[in-house]
Formats: C-alpha cells, structure tokens, sequence
C-alpha cells in the first residue's frame, strides 16, 4: 500500500534519514519513469536499468531539489537526461528510429498476425507500437503530455526546451504518431478513430 | 498561417487567446471542414490520453533500494569520513603556519633593514621548543596517541564488522527474492 503522504513530505523524511520514504516515492513514481525510459530502450531490460539509474541518482541529489517545481517534473528530467546518455552510449543513430528502413523492419516483426485478428488487439497495443516507431524525443513529448500530464512549461523544464518550441514539437508528435497508426493499421484505423 | 489541424489542436489543449478560442469554436460550428477534422481529433486525443502505462518488474523497487543500501554499506572509509575533521586539519596547518610566520616577521628588525640596507642581516628568534619536550610532557603525548590509535582502529573494526553483516543480510535477501 502506498503512502498518501505528499512527495515533498516523503523527500523530508529520506533526508532525515527515513529510506523506507524514498521506497514509497519510488513506487508512486516507477510506472511512469519506467514507461518513459522504454520511449529509449529498445528492450523491457534497458528500460530497467535506466529506470533505476535515474532513481539512485535522484536519490543521490535528493538534497539539491530546490522544490521551486514539482517532484516530478524534477525526476522526468533525470529520466530524459540518463535515457539520452544511455542512448548515445550504445550508439544508436536516432534518425534511423524513424528512417523508412526501420519502420519496415518494425512492420515486418508485425507482420506475421492476422489481419482478420486485428479487431482482437487492445487499441493501447497499437498505440504502443507506433510510439516505439517515433524518435524518442517526438514520444517523450506525447508520454510527458497524455501520460505524465505536464504542462507545455514543465515539459519545457524537463527537456530543456522554450514552452514555444515544445508546443511546436507535440504538434508534429501528434501528427507522425497518427500517421504512424494510420499506416500500422491501414484500414483498421478509421475504426480506431 | 496555421493549418485547420494546428489550429484545432490549440483549441483541443486549450493554448488558443479567448478570441481564437470563439473564432475556432464558430468555424466548427458552421464549417463542415473543421467539425469532422475537430470531430476525429477529439478522438485521437481521448486515445491518446487513455493511453496505459508499461509495469516495471515487480522487483523494481525492492533493486533499487537494495542497491542504495549496498552503495552505502560498501561506502569506503575515505568517503565516509567527516568533512569536518578535514576542514579541523586543513585550519591546525593554517593557524600553525600564521603563528610561525607571525613570530618570523616580528623578531625581524626591520628599522635595521631600511637603515642599514640589505647586507643587515637578522637573526630569526625562536622560543626554545626544547625546554616543552621534557620527559612526562612527551610520556603524556605518546599516551594520548596510543590512545586515539586504538580508538580509531575500534572504530576502523567496527564498521567492518557491521559491512560484513549488511552485505550477508542483502546476500539472503536477494537469494530469497530470486
């Protein structure tokens, strides 16, 4: 059972030394840190590591949170930075994420499931697989936005960027990501929308 | 200029002033372009926000907090060491250093100096060290060294021993989640 206590409640008390806290900032927060690393790993595996990087580090800088934003938007922040770190380490070239190549690549792993069993898929499944096909930084946008429910100024905060240019970025995500349903599913996705 | 669908994506986020706001609103209403277009991406958005969140292992919070146990059991003594001894060493050198350069300056004559010019030399007078380190003044120091030596080299096994009892503890831990 999770605590109901506030995050700047349960960041007092792991700096007092309470590490139980921190273990209970660290389930409310997980799911979605998690969900957000997977934006950069390619593998459930990677995504767990990176995930718990950012909470060792976060718990290692707990007391430089200067509590002028939230928790969280200081958290996704350690998440964006480690994943990118993480992502440039294993050398992965982030324009071939979305280079044609790829895409049929990612198409093809699909390939292999019915059409007719299309119906049968839950429309998050799908969503997901065209989310993995954006660059990371197009599908951290729309996971801070829909998932995290950040504002355009805290994903500005989280990633570095002008409130402006994040407005600009969500809506070429917005647009590459139903276009990327829309050629996943083909025909299926006038049912989905 | 913007497109129907950056246009209609502001007003959907609410980002639009109050006049593009009733200007977008008015056009859905008349204009059959913009209320199909609005239509769809009203429900593109109500998928997009229902949109779940991937579970982490169940493990998940138990490795990182094992893991942040272990970093601070396994923290080396250097590191663990507190700040404060070494800011105490850091100010016996300088207070030692000013008092050594305090005595050096105010035994030299300095009216002989500019009088006399630079073969004037002066000799540095010292207090006599010798006179302190007498016999029961140098028994008592050893003493307290010999004393703090132990104190520290207990305190050096004593947190071995609690190291060793963490890691066997997290060793059965992690056996036992596995």
């Amino acid at each position: 059972m999770q605590s109901k206590l506030s995050d700047i409640e349960l960041i007092e008390q792991t700096l007092a030394g309470d590490q139980s806290a921190y273990a209970d900032l660290v389930k409310r927060h997980q799911r979605f840190v998690f969900t957000l690393a997977m934006r950069f790993a390619k593998t459930r595996e990677d995504a767990e590591e990176i995930a718990q990087d950012c909470f060792i580090k976060a718990y290692r800088s707990l007391a430089t949170f200067q509590r002028q934003s939230k928790f969280s938007t200081w958290l996704y922040s350690i998440v964006y930075t480690t994943a990118m770190t993480a992502l440039r380490k294993k050398r992965v070239d982030t324009d071939s994420i979305d280079d044609e190549n790829t895409f049929i690549q990612i198409e093809n792993q699909t390939s292999g499931y019915d059409v007719n069993n299309v119906e049968n898929k839950s429309r998050s499944y799908y969503l997901n697989q065209a989310i993995a096909q954006l660059l990371p930084d197009d599908a951290t946008i729309i996971t801070l936005f829909y998932n995290g429910e950040q504002s355009l100024e805290e994903i500005g905060q989280t990633m570095g960027m002008d409130p402006n240019t994040v407005k600009v970025k969500l809506f070429r995500a917005r647009q590459r990501l139903k276009e990327k349903l829309e050629r996943n599913l083909k025909g299926e996705v006038k049912e989905l929308i | 200029m913007n497109s129907i669908e950056e246009k209609l994506w502001n007003y959907i986020d609410g980002s639009c002033t109050p006049e593009d706001e009733r200007a977008i609103a008015l056009l859905i209403e008349q204009d059959e372009v913009y209320r199909k277009k609005y239509n769809e991406l009203v429900l593109l958005n109500a998928e997009f926000s229902a949109m779940e969140l991937d579970e982490p292992p169940m493990a998940f919070t138990y490795n990182v907090m094992e893991t942040i146990r272990a970093e601070h059991a396994s923290k080396p003594l250097k590191a663990a060491i507190d700040q404060r001894i070494i800011k105490g060493i850091g100010l016996f050198f300088v207070f030692t250093i000013s008092i050594i350069l305090i005595v050096a300056l105010s035994s030299i004559h300095w009216s002989a100096i500019f009088a006399g010019g630079s073969h004037t030399s002066s000799k540095l007078v010292l207090p006599d060290l010798r006179k302190l380190f007498t016999g029961p003044v140098m028994q008592g120091f050893l003493f307290i060294d010999v004393v703090l030596g132990l104190y520290m080299f207990d305190t050096y096994l004593r947190k071995k021993a609690s190291a060793k009892a963490n890691n066997s503890v997290q060793t059965s831990g992690q056996q036992k989640q596995q």
